[in-house]
């Protein structure tokens, strides 16, 4: 990735929107590239994207708090699983 | 057929995986008693993450029996395997790493091509005009909930689904989700992205909607 390019010439959205991917990859608070930050300060559009994307990628943490739970029967399954697991230990072989 | 990634190297764990999932109170020690056969310890790791487990399959499989069935499966297989845990990541992280990778066996032997699903967006969708990125009343920062934002989730089209609960829920990284779903990391990325660009829109939309049907109510 060329991101460090000196030019001054402005992005386009499209062209800020397509390094979106690898920025966030990078870590979005890492946008160091010149072009990159002024497009970002200049066009409302664009920081609106970011912020919002960092915003869902943020609250996205919260649903690690487990909200289901499995029914009783999964459980019942697992034990006779593990049941019929240790009926079928094998005898020492005999060959 | 063997089972693929689930000869797990521990190793590979990225740091911050350990930190998100911290060890739990008494599980260092059932995860021993388990070791040795113990019938109760087993019971007990099941109680501590039996949500965590379950949700993830649900979330990947949006199917309850189907969830249910992983979840018993993803268990049967941690305590057949549970030798082999060496506590060099969180337990939870080895645990949710095996539940992935059999669900994501389940649905290769049911036919689904987990990357190019991005090509089922429901084309109706597609045709509905396009929102107007640009206006700022609708900024989502500091107004989606956690219920809102669970729902816009499932209803997300599964190949974005997947990476998205991978990546921003799970927090596994782009490489290793690569190797997961046997793509590119590019690929992980790009859908990653997509997955917050369509999640933007379903919650502005229902964002909006709140808002119409407020609007309505009050006429
Ligand atoms: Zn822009």
């Amino acid at each position: 990735m060329t991101l460090k390019n000196s030019s001054p010439i402005p992005l386009s959205c499209a062209e800020f929107q397509e390094q979106l991917p690898d920025l966030f990859a990078a870590g979005s608070g890492a946008i160091h590239d010149p072009q990159l930050t002024e497009h970002l300060k200049t066009c409302e559009n664009c920081s609106a994207l970011v912020r919002d994307l960092q915003y869902i990628a943020d609250q996205a943490k919260q649903l690690l708090q487990p909200t289901h739970e499995p029914s009783d029967s999964v459980w019942k399954k697992i034990q006779e699983g593990l049941a019929a697991d240790s009926s079928l230990v094998p005898e020492p072989s005999k060959n | 057929m063997e089972v693929q990634g689930l000869q797990m190297t521990e190793a590979k764990t990225a740091p911050g995986l350990f930190k998100r999932n911290p060890p739990i109170a008494g599980e260092a020690e059932a995860i021993e008693r388990a070791k040795a056969g113990d019938a109760e310890a087993f019971s007990k790791l099941y109680a501590l993450h039996k949500r965590r487990v379950y949700t993830l399959c649900l979330r990947m499989l949006g199917n309850v029996s189907e969830a249910e069935d992983m979840t018993q499966e993803a268990f049967l297989h941690l305590f057949r395997k549970i030798g082999s845990f060496r506590g060099e990541s969180a337990f939870s992280t080895w645990l949710h790493r095996l539940t992935v990778n059999l669900v994501l066996m389940h649905l290769r032997k049911k036919g689904l091509q987990l990357v190019s699903l991005e090509e089922t967006i429901n084309p109706s969708e597609e045709d509905s005009p396009k929102r107007d990125f640009g206006s700022r009343d609708t900024q989502l920062a500091g107004s989606v909930d956690r219920v809102a934002l669970e729902r816009a989730v499932a209803s997300l089209p599964p190949g974005y689904r997947m990476v998205f609960v991978l990546h921003d829920v799970e927090g596994f990284e782009h490489n290793e989700i690569a190797g997961m779903l046997e793509c590119s990391t590019g690929n992980s990325k790009s859908q990653l992205h997509k997955a917050r660009l369509k999640l933007r829109e379903l919650l502005r939309r229902s964002e909006s909607t709140a808002q119409a049907e407020v609007k309505e109510a009050a006429l």
